[in-house]
Parts: structure tokens; C-alpha cells; sequence
């Protein structure tokens, strides 16, 4: 190669690479404008849900969503600070809004059409955030070999018959650790340590995910298992048969263990009013209905048909560390 | 030349590895900052320990015989098809561990979730690293050895056992540590299996307990095993090169195998690559073609390959010009600092991509607001793909530092005088002494690079701009809500993807006509992907 050759191929290299460097930063560096909501979404279907495109339609807001973990979403609105371009944050369990709010995060709204919509304990008392729908935490049991009232507790998932059948998902799911820091705020660190113990006592088979433990429980892989009820109904959407029936757990006690997902506004969000906007319209009753309708989920205004275990997110947040800990030292993966 | 220059170029290099590896050294200070924050998650230490010894153990041990049994089979028996197979065991490289995993897990291998069980998924996975270090190394050896060997009353199989495998021994054990460091930055393997290494206790407290200085507490800690074990490597690959100066002559002539022994050395080998990269591939193809056929694509699956392959491209521009920047600045400075800083600037590889991640995040975005304090330009960091390289940079500069440096190596500085002395200028001597020496290794450095970008999650994850999506994202999204269909093409597009260096290698070494040569060939590759997996 010639040395003119070398240059020219440097230069010219060099000048096309800074070009579409610069092409690339410009067209990712897009801000969000006072006309577009961005939205920070631990939800699964984030950007395909039917309530946020109807808002969009009827207002004529653009919604741009981000979607990732609750962790990620976490780490990065701390280093985006000040200048985060986004306006609401979604997650799909309590402790993350706990945390978010914590870290200082999310603006108090003031709504009087939020605070009739949303229960009070599905809302944080100053407005930080409010609760969009509930999913229940409860036991699924095989419709072919687990009779109705076999097991009706959770305490009862530790009963040495079911030894080897029991499901379970991995203890890094945040349903599972907030369950746990739920009873520890409730029912105190030894008597939910015994469970937890009683429940490892059975050697459950710890599976990915919820649909997992479903799908388990369905193959004859075990008996009974611990979900989120609505993936029951995804599962029954594709076979009506689907051989897995939903116990509500603790009925004749405190009632089936509850976490809602919920959204607040962002305290450096250059939106709030239509921030606050598109939380009031994802309470209405008639989108509400949606998420039921679509997802499963349970409204927040008018929840459930069973006796649902109040929430209190401020105590079971605080036990987050201690649940986490509890579940490593009993030996749930 | 003066010893002004010489410093500068020092300087040029302190600070282009001071850039790459401050997010890393700064990991240590959060014992600084927060010296109780590990208190809180004691009873992780230990397990995590534990967990990570056994595991150390077990691959080391199961990477070292299946790799050197693999070679030596290869290097000293001749078959039908050994050609074939010789390179089909390299291919495994190729097949991302946690996308085995995945298939192993739907094949409801009785004990899988366990140590025992991530080791055998880590050593069948691999294994090419010990295989391929040590298959050079077998070839390189003199036959005159082995010969003088039998000429003392040793058989063939004894001859190898006691003179061929001790000189391999250094390159063996390099192809090990290389091994451990791949099994200790891993963290799809051991999520999906269970198994409570540092990298799992990591994600459990950062992710879960959102507890930041925790958990670089712990990959400080994490950090200290695969420098420990880099050390090793580097002394191992010392001595490596010292016995391959050694070994003169003709190679050692093959054993031919006959029959039965023949049939298996052919047939042991197919079925070890069809379980491991066949296998797994043919599901992929059958779910790829069942999401195609019921339209159950990943949402925006054009835009994510789309940006996938513009990351990718631009990064194998990026990050293989920094590295020679930096091989040249070392070689140039003739200095021990420089020397250590290039050494120093290639540590990210070694470490699970979710410590880089947030490791590059936390100080990104601290200099982002100071920027920003003065020039008011907002999210200039980690708002556009400026911090997305970055951390790529961070990650992957090990690799292309590797071929860039090793193909350096490889043109001795004479050869730099003579042409000086012959009137040629520095440009001179890089335009028609350097580039065409390096043009393969160059080419090696991009294409890793490359492949890395495309399969690279947690940083991506964390980094991307709005809209950022990428193919290892949707396959971590469709993944994460069991949608096995969903996630296999973009998962396929991967795979195929990473079968590229692979490949490539193969063609290169293949060129060379005489046996003796490809085994030079072989060794100069395998010493290549060694410094480049170091």
C-alpha cells in the first residue's frame, strides 16, 4: 500500500466514521417535548396496551415507551437525574414504587379524581404513586389431582405431603421477594422463617417464571405451585382446558397476599399535567376494564371477588433487605 | 529516537487506559464510600465463595481433559474425516452459553440445576479454549522428542504421555484460566442453573436489592479471582512461548487408526458437537420457522437487527483503532508503565458485563451533569450512544487489543530499523511494513468485536437510548416472558453471527498448504485467541 494511499484511506475513513458517529448521536439524542409523554414501563407489553394508545388518540399526546427491568429503569433515571426525559414511571410491583419514592423520585400529584378512583391503600397518602392494577399472589393446584380444599393456605404449601410437589419460581423474582417481605411486616421474622423453612423442607422445583410453574403443574411435573392468578387466565386463553385451578389462599385468615402495579409521575418530568393526565385516564372505569379484560388483572377500584390481604407497601418495604437475606439463608434459589 | 517522544507516546497511552479502565479501578472505592454496605448481605460472601471454588474446580478440571483428550486425539491419531473434525470441536466456541443452557433445561436433564450441572454445561462449552491451545502446542512439538523417547524403550502412547503432555502442559493450562475467566464473567449459565457464584450474588443485590454499593463490593471481590488468575495465565503463556522456540524439525507423524478405533474417534467427536452446537441449533431453526409461520415476530424485530448491526459495525471501527492507538503507544514508548497501563486497559473483558455495566454508568453520569452544569447539554452521556460505546469500549477492548497486539508482536523491530534505515519515514514504515503484516489480525480484531457487540446484554440494557432496542434484547424480553418461539430467530441470528470467526478461522488456516505450516498457522491462531480472550 501506498503512503498517499494510507492517508487518503485514514482520512477519508476517519471523516466517514465521524459522520455517521455524529448521524447516530443526533438521531438518538432526540428530547422529549412538552407534547410527548415518555414513558419509563416495567410492564411486559409496554407500548402495545390498548388504554395508553387510546390516550394517545384521544389527546393527541405522543407516548414514547422505554421498557427494561425495574432495576435498570432504576439505575438509569439516577444518573439521568435532573434531565431525565421521561414523565411517568410503570412498575409491576410495590416495592419498586417504594424505592422509586424513597430515592426521591416521583412528584406528588394532587388529584381529587385520583383519590376517589384508587382505594387508599393502593395509593401512597401523599400522592407519589397510585396503584393501576392488582394481581394476586396465590397457590395453583392441579385440577386432576389436588382436590378444592387439599390446600387453602400458604402456610399449608409446607405440609410434608406435598414433598416433591410442590412449584416454585426462582426467589430473584420480585413477586416472590415482596410476598415475603409482606409476611415478614405481618406475621414477624420467626414465624415466616418456619414457613419459608416448611416450604424448602418439600424440595420445590424452582422454575423461570410463573408460566413456568403453570405449565409445570399441568405436565405432571408437580402438584401444586405459587403464581400470579392472571397467568392462569393467558394459559386458559389458549386451552380452555388448561388442567390448573386457582386456590385463593388464606381466606379464613388475613386474606389472599395482593401487589398491585402502579405509576406516579417523575419529579423532574417537564410534563406533570399530562402526566397526571394519563394517570387519571388509566384509572377510569372504563379503561380499568381494559386491563382486565386484556391482561387479567384486577381493577383497583373494585377488587376482588375473594378476600384480598390489605396492602401496606411502606412496612413491607422496609423488610425488602431482610427478605431477601431470609430467602438466601433457608436456601430458596 | 528522543527520549521526548518516547514519553509522549508513554503519556498517550496512560491516558487512553486511564479512559478505559477508570470505571473499573474505581470499583475498590466503594469500599470507601460505603464500608458497611456489604454487612447487610454477609451471608452471600461465603456461598458466593464457595460456589465460585467448586466451580473453578470442576470446569478446570473437566475443560482440562476433554480438551486435551480432544486434541491429542487430533494431533497424534489419523482417521477418516480428521480434517473435518478437527475443526467441527472449534465450533462450540460459537454457541453462547446460555443459549445451550436454555436448550438443556427443555430436555429436563435430570439434575441440571446444580454445580455439577453448570459444570458440565460450562466444560462441553468450553472446552474449544483448552483444545485449541493445546492442539497447537501438539503440533508444534519436534517428532525428534517423541522419536528420541522410543529410542529409549517407550512406546508410542507412553512416548506422548511422558514427553508430548509435559511440554504442552504450559499451553494447556492457559487454555484453562481462559476457560475459568469465560465460566467466571458468565451469568446466564449460572442464573438459569442456580448456581450461587459472585456474578449471581451480584445481580441478586444489585437487581433485586437495588443495593449498588453492595454489589461492586462483591465484584470488587469477584474482580480479585480473575486477576488472580490472569496472573497465572500470563505466567503459564510465558513459558508456552519458550518451549515453542524450542521445538525444531519435522511434526510428530500420526498414528493411523483402524476399525472400531477409527469409527469412534470419528463418531465420539460428531456427537459431541451435534449435542452441543447442532442440536441446539436445529430447535432454534424449527421455533424460528414456527414464530415466522404464526406471526408471533418480535415486536420491532427490523429496527432491533437494524440496530444491532449499526452498533456492531460502528464499534468494529471504534474500539480495534483505539487498540492499536494503544499497542502502537506501548510498543513505541519502549516503557514499563506503558507496558503495564495496556495491560491494565484490556481488564474489562474478564468481568460479567453487568459490573461494566453499572461501573460505567455511575461515573458517565456524574460527568454528564458536571458537562452539563457548564454547556447545558442535557443527557449528552447516557442519553445518545456515546456511553453505549464507551462501555463497549470498556468491555471489548481486550479483544481487539489482543490481535492487534499479537500481530504486532509478530514484526520484529528490526524490521522497523531497516525500513527507517532504508529512508522511509514512521507513516512510511506503517503504510507498507505494518498494515500489510497486520491486515488478518486487524480483520480477526474487528470481526470479534462484532460478533461481541451483537450478543452484548446488560450494558446495552442499561446504556441504549430511547428506542434502542437490539436483538439480544428482544431475545432477553421474549425469553423472559417464556416466549421460546419468539425469541429464536433473533437468538438464530446470533448464533449464526458468532459462527463468523469461527469460520474464518477455519478458511485461514486452510490456505496454507504443508502440514507444518498449518500447525504454525494453528499456534499464531490459538496464541491470537488466547491474548484475545485474555
Amino acid at each position: 500500500m501506498s503512503r498517499r494511499r494510507l492517508l487518503a484511506l485514514l482520512v477519508g475513513g476517519a471523516a466517514l466514521f465521524a459522520a455517521a458517529f455524529a448521524a447516530v448521536v443526533i438521531a438518538t439524542s432526540g428530547s422529549s417535548s412538552s407534547d410527548e409523554l415518555v414513558v419509563y414501563s416495567a410492564r411486559s407489553h409496554y407500548g402495545e396496551e390498548e388504554p395508553f394508545e387510546r390516550f394517545a388518540a384521544d389527546t393527541g399526546t405522543d407516548i414514547t415507551y422505554h421498557g427494561g427491568t425495574a432495576s435498570e429503569l432504576y439505575e438509569r433515571l439516577q444518573s439521568e437525574g435532573g434531565n431525565t426525559p421521561a414523565d411517568v414511571l410503570i412498575t409491576v410491583d410495590a416495592a419498586n414504587l417504594w424505592r422509586a419514592k424513597e430515592a426521591g423520585m416521583l412528584a406528588p400529584v394532587s388529584s381529587p379524581a385520583l383519590d376517589a378512583a384508587v382505594p387508599e391503600d393502593l395509593r401512597e397518602p401523599d400522592g407519589a404513586w397510585y396503584g393501576l392494577t392488582l394481581r394476586a399472589r396465590t397457590i395453583m393446584r392441579s385440577a386432576e389431582r389436588v382436590g378444592p380444599d387439599e390446600v387453602t393456605t400458604y402456610e399449608g404449601l409446607g405440609d410434608p405431603r406435598w414433598k416433591g410437589r410442590l412449584c416454585l419460581r426462582r426467589s430473584t423474582s420480585e413477586y416472590n421477594v415482596s410476598f415475603v417481605a409482606d409476611r415478614l411486616a405481618k406475621d414477624g421474622p420467626a414465624v415466616t422463617e418456619r414457613m419459608l423453612r416448611r416450604w424448602m423442607a418439600n424440595d420445590p422445583e424452582i422454575l423461570e417464571s410463573d408460566t413456568e410453574v403453570l405449565d409445570a403443574i399441568a405436565d405432571g411435573d408437580c402438584d401444586v405451585g405459587l403464581t400470579n392468578h392472571y397467568y392462569l387466565e393467558r394459559e386458559r386463553e389458549e386451552d380452555p382446558d388448561f388442567p390448573v385451578e386457582v386456590v385463593w389462599a388464606d381466606q379464613e385468615g388475613r386474606g389472599t397476599h395482593v401487589n398491585l402495579s402502579g405509576l406516579g409521575v417523575l419529579r423532574d418530568s417537564d410534563s406533570p399535567a399530562e402526566a397526571r393526565q394519563l394517570i387519571e385516564f388509566l384509572v377510569t372505569p372504563e379503561q380499568q376494564s381494559v386491563f382486565q379484560e386484556n391482561n387479567h388483572e384486577f381493577q383497583v377500584a373494585e377488587c376482588c371477588d375473594f378476600k384480598r390481604d390489605p396492602i401496606d407497601v411502606d412496612a413491607a418495604g422496609a423488610r425488602l433487605d431482610e427478605a431477601i437475606n431470609l430467602m438466601d439463608e433457608v436456601g430458596w434459589d | 529516537m528522543s527520549a521526548g517522544r518516547a514519553d509522549a507516546f508513554a503519556l498517550v497511552t496512560l491516558a487512553l487506559a486511564a479512559l478505559v479502565a477508570a470505571p473499573l479501578i474505581g470499583l475498590p472505592l466503594s469500599f470507601l464510600f460505603a464500608p458497611g454496605g456489604l454487612a447487610e448481605f454477609a451471608g452471600f460472601v461465603p456461598e458466593a465463595a464457595l460456589a465460585t471454588l467448586l466451580l473453578v474446580l470442576g470446569v478446570g478440571a473437566g475443560t482440562l481433559v476433554l480438551g486435551t483428550a480432544l486434541a491429542a486425539l487430533v494431533s497424534f491419531c489419523d482417521f477418516p474425516g480428521r480434517g473435518w473434525i478437527e475443526w467441527a470441536l472449534v465450533l462450540p466456541l460459537a454457541m453462547p452459553g446460555y443459549v445451550f443452557t436454555l436448550f438443556a433445561l427443555g430436555l429436563d436433564v435430570p439434575g441440571i440445576r446444580s454445580t455439577l450441572g453448570a459444570v458440565c454445561v460450562f466444560t462441553l462449552v468450553l472446552y474449544p479454549y483448552v483444545y485449541l491451545l493445546a492442539r497447537a502446542a501438539f503440533l508444534a512439538q519436534s517428532r525428534t522428542l517423541i522419536e528420541a523417547a522410543r529410542g529409549l524403550g517407550l512406546s508410542h502412547r507412553r512416548a506422548i504421555a511422558r514427553v508430548g503432555l509435559p511440554l504442552a502442559w504450559p499451553a494447556i493450562l492457559g487454555g484453562v484460566a481462559l476457560a475459568l475467566m469465560e465460566a467466571l464473567a458468565d451469568f446466564g449459565t449460572v442464573n438459569l442453573l442456580g448456581v450461587r457464584t459472585f456474578t449471581d450474588a451480584i445481580y441478586r443485590v444489585w437487581f433485586i436489592a437495588f443495593d449498588r454499593d453492595a454489589a461492586m463490593q462483591l465484584a470488587t471481590l469477584l474482580v480479585s479471582v480473575t486477576l488472580t488468575l490472569l496472573v497465572l495465565e500470563r505466567l503459564a503463556r510465558g513459558r508456552a512461548r519458550h518451549t515453542q522456540l524450542a521445538a525444531r524439525g519435522d511434526v510428530v507423524p500420526p498414528v493411523r487408526l483402524r476399525g472400531l478405533a477409527a469409527a469412534g474417534a470419528l463418531i465420539g467427536p460428531l456427537l459431541l458437537v451435534g449435542f452441543v452446537v447442532g442440536a441446539p441449533l436445529a430447535q432454534l431453526v424449527v421455533w424460528a420457522a414456527e414464530s415466522v409461520s404464526e406471526g408471533l415476530l418480535a415486536p420491532e424485530f427490523a429496527t432491533a437487527t437494524r440496530n444491532s448491526v449499526l452498533l456492531a459495525l460502528m464499534s468494529a471501527v471504534l474500539v480495534p483503532t483505539l487498540a492499536v492507538v494503544l499497542a502502537y503507544g506501548v510498543r513505541a514508548s519502549r516503557s514499563r508503565v506503558a507496558g503495564v497501563a495496556g495491560r491494565t486497559a484490556t481488564i474489562g473483558y474478564g468481568l460479567p458485563g453487568s459490573v461494566v455495566a453499572v461501573a460505567v454508568i455511575v461515573p458517565l453520569g456524574w460527568l454528564e451533569r458536571r458537562i452539563d452544569g457548564l454547556a447545558g447539554t442535557g443527557l449528552l452521556l447516557t442519553g445518545t450512544v456515546i456511553g453505549l460505546f464507551y462501555a463497549y469500549l470498556v468491555r471489548f477492548l481486550a479483544l481487539a487489543w489482543g490481535a492487534v497486539e499479537a500481530s504486532l508482536a509478530r514484526i520484529p523491530s528490526s524490521l522497523d530499523e531497516a525500513a527507517r534505515g532504508l529512508g522511509s519515514d514512521r507513516l512510511d514504515v506503517l503504510a507498507r511494513v505494518h498494515v500489510p503484516l497486520m491486515r488478518t489480525g486487524l480483520a480477526t480484531a474487528a470481526l470479534l468485536v462484532f460478533v461481541e457487540v451483537m450478543k452484548e446484554l446488560p450494558a446495552t440494557l442499561l446504556l441504549r437510548p430511547l428506542g434502542g432496542d437490539t436483538l439480544a434484547i428482544a431475545v432477553w424480553q421474549a425469553t423472559s416472558e417464556s416466549l421460546f418461539e419468539t425469541a429464536a430467530l433473533p437468538a438464530l441470528l446470533i448464533v449464526l453471527v458468532g459462527l463468523l470467526p469461527v469460520a474464518l478461522m477455519i478458511r485461514l488456516s486452510g490456505r496454507r498448504g504443508a502440514e507444518l505450516e498449518a500447525a504454525q498457522a494453528a499456534g499464531a491462531w490459538a496464541e491470537e485467541y488466547e491474548a484475545v480472550r485474555a
